[in-house]
């Protein structure tokens, strides 16, 4: 690794900062490409570094989650790998947003096209009475291409209404269909993950146990049990570590010593 | 009464909280839907949550049903198909060669 901190740059797969002041916490989110400063070139931490990439006396660890990971830098596969990478893809072409809709439009009462309805036919019988006497029509038959005009207007807005609505609906409901499916895949991915997890920590659960051991720090009743550090230590033992790891605490003699221990490069902060 | 159904997680904690605080306008309430009061101020409710979670609320109308709102047949159907014998039988075959309405013929008539 090469390490740059205030304008000092330390190489070498083992690196003692304890008389510095950089915290252990801003050299960890450097090593994972999370931060540019300080400049750390390192090989690419695999995921479990997002667990005991930092080893500290304050952290809190899921043990059996951090261990699972550990066995994925291992490259371990797992009878679910298929079914998930499946899942993952559905759940990515399903990313959608909301549709754009339509605005509402009021509804146009049934009780006013009624109305209208009787109008015309009042207007049409007064036209024809004042015809069959063969009087003075004019004003009658304004009368009535008013409210006939009326009528047909207000029937093609009670028209353009429904269809407004039916179109809400429908988009409404395709887009409620969608997250529905989102939800029903993202439940099956989260069950296949914890069984895929179940299998991987299985399959290591006899390692993790003698690195358990072989780590410094007290030996619990059982190995997950492990105290944070411990457990810690003992999944970085488990996993596969190119990168640098960053140890904040008193367990080992030496930097030296935790990277032999660990088999991986050390920052001790 | 007003059938409200959510579809994110926010939306969902919003109805539970609204449910929590309006007791008075919600009939039922079910995991991540619930059935709110049909007064102004059921809708108010719902129409709250709406604006806040668009789409990802949905409001219904749900009207009060009875078996007697159903035509005869259709009772009569499910009355006769829920006494068989054999349990194993599919209504589609249950109907067929009795005096019943086969299952196509009711889903192409709406209520």
């Amino acid at each position: 690794m090469k390490l740059r901190v205030a304008g000092t740059t330390y190489t070498g797969a083992v690196v003692d900062l304890r008389t510095g002041n950089v915290g252990g916490r801003t050299i960890a989110t450097s090593i994972r490409g999370q931060r540019r400063f300080p400049v750390v070139s390192c090989p690419e931490p695999p995921a479990v570094y997002a667990y005991v990439g930092h080893v500290h006396p304050s952290m809190g660890l899921r043990t059996r989650t951090a261990l699972a990971a550990a066995a994925r830098s291992r490259e371990y596969e797992t009878p679910q790998d298929d079914a998930i990478a499946e899942c993952r893809a559905q759940l990515a072409e399903l990313e959608s947003s909301p549709p754009e809709l339509p605005d509402p439009v009021d509804p146009v009462p049934e009780s006013t096209i009624d109305g209208l309805q009787e109008a015309v036919a009042t207007h049409r019988g007064r036209l024809t009475a004042r015809q069959a006497v063969g009087a003075d029509d004019e004003a009658a038959r304004a009368a009535l291409r008013d409210a006939a005009t009326e009528l047909s207007e207000r029937e093609t807005r009670r028209t353009a209404a429904r269809e407004t609505r039916e179109l809400r609906r429908e988009r409404a409901r395709a887009y409620r269909d969608t997250l529905e499916k989102q939800r029903r895949l993202a439940d099956e991915l989260a069950n296949l993950r914890r069984s895929a997890r179940a299998t991987l920590v299985d399959r290591c659960a006899e390692t993790f146990a003698q690195a358990i051991e072989a780590v410094p720090g007290p030996v619990p009743d059982s190995p997950f049990d492990a105290d944070p550090v411990t457990a810690a230590l003992g999944v970085l033992r488990v996993a596969r570590t190119p990168a640098p790891v960053v140890l904040e605490t008193d367990r080992f003699r030496s930097p030296t010593a935790a990277s032999d221990c660990l088999d991986a490069p050390i920052v001790r902060c | 009464m007003l059938l409200v159904v959510t579809y994110s997680r926010a939306a969902r904690r919003d109805l539970r909280n609204v449910c929590r605080a309006h007791e008075d306008c919600v009939v039922r309430q079910f995991g991540r839907a619930a059935l709110f009061s049909g007064t102004e101020f059921g809708a108010f409710q719902a129409l709250r949550l709406h604006e806040k979670h668009g789409l990802d609320i949905q409001i219904e109308h749900v009207e009060p049903f009875e078996p007697t709102d159903v035509p005869k047949h259709v009772r009569e159907a499910a009355k006769r198909y829920e006494a068989r014998e054999e349990p194993a039988t599919p209504y589609e075959r249950f109907a067929s060669g009795r005096d019943l309405p086969d299952p196509d013929q009711l889903r192409g008539v709406d209520l």
